[in-house]
């Protein structure tokens, strides 16, 4: 395969992967007896520990920072976001599992889309 | 006198080092330190050998002295410094204590390296004296980000990775200035956090 398309692939799975394993974790965790903004903070700083400890296995294949950062900002932002879902309502495992796998999805391409404006040569 | 600390640390990691280094790393930046180390000309410092997985990408041919603060590092790099073809010496050496006259090197390269070292301004300052006046500093450096949320997260990052390894958070570019060096180039190679930097000497 084509070593481009390999790692952008290979980003995507590692986000959307990131972003459900976050999702279950915070939707085991967080019930709605939960302070909303609590639940937010918690699942937010969890999250991003969790990308870290998911991505000493995944970075050894796609990278270092390439693969760390956006994985960081995805577990982030699944934790925060079903965290906060979660201790609002209750929530079903699918519905959690979608928002972790868009979580995902978004923060890949939000890195993508930083990444496109701002790499190369800077003025100085 | 050596850093003891910094050279247990990198004792430490030196057998796995490889590993835990990546091979997906390797490939996605091989293209841009390729291009950067296509530069090296003349007396060449490469400081932090390390296991020497940079060396393949050398151009062959050239005059190299490399240092490490890690003799076990070197030791996993010496299969790596034999099979090169050119002139290439690997010595353990503190970048803080360097032992090199004044003026030695046309060149010095880094590669990952000032995420490392513990005074990165003393460090760099310590490349200066040894760098000829009118010399080249070109470096391969992951460093802090200016934009949020990259920021922040780089500097929650490096309370964790100062512990076994290298920070996230550093602001190589201005602690380049800050040595006084000249900053000719800056090319962002992922967001503004893997760059290449090209810096000289002045006079």
């Amino acid at each position: 395969m084509d070593r481009q398309l390999f790692f952008t692939l290979g980003d995507v799975v590692a986000n959307l992967f990131v972003g459900f394993v976050m999702a279950a974790v915070a939707w085991l965790l967080v019930g709605t007896g939960w302070n909303m903004l609590i639940a937010m903070v918690a699942m937010m700083v969890l999250g991003m520990g969790l990308a870290v400890f998911l991505w000493f296995p995944i970075g050894i294949v796609l990278g270092a920072m390439e693969a760390m950062v956006p994985m960081m900002l995805t577990g982030m932002l699944s934790g925060m976001v079903v965290g906060m879902t979660a201790a609002m309502s209750s929530l079903s495992f699918s519905d959690a599992s979608w928002k972790g796998l868009i979580s995902g999805f978004v923060c890949f391409a939000f890195v993508w889309v930083m990444n496109s404006r701002l790499r190369g040569p800077q003025a100085l | 006198m050596v850093d003891i600390a910094t050279q247990r640390k990198w004792d430490k990691v030196a057998p796995t080092f490889d590993l835990m280094a990546g091979r997906g790393a390797e490939i996605r930046w091989a293209p841009c330190k390729t291009e950067l180390f296509s530069r090296m000309d003349g007396r060449v410092l490469f400081l932090a050998l390390g296991t020497g997985l940079d060396i393949p990408l050398f151009p062959r041919g050239r005059d190299i002295t490399a240092i490490d603060i890690s003799p076990k590092m070197l030791e996993q790099a010496k299969p790596r410094v034999d099979a090169y073809d050119g002139n290439l010496r690997a010595e353990v050496m503190d970048v803080h204590e360097m032992t090199f006259d004044d003026g030695s090197f046309d060149q010095i390269f880094t590669s990952c390296t000032f995420c490392s070292v513990p005074r990165p301004v003393e460090g760099l300052k310590s490349l200066y004296r040894v760098l000829r006046p009118g010399g080249g500093l070109y470096m391969f450096e992951h460093t802090g980000s200016r934009y949020y949320p990259f920021k922040p997260m780089m500097n929650l990052m490096t309370l964790l990775t100062e512990k076994f390894g290298p920070a996230m958070n550093r602001t190589t570019v201005d602690n380049v200035r800050a040595a006084g060096f000249e900053v000719l180039e800056v090319n962002n190679i992922f967001l503004d956090v893997v760059k290449t930097i090209v810096a000289r000497k002045p006079g």
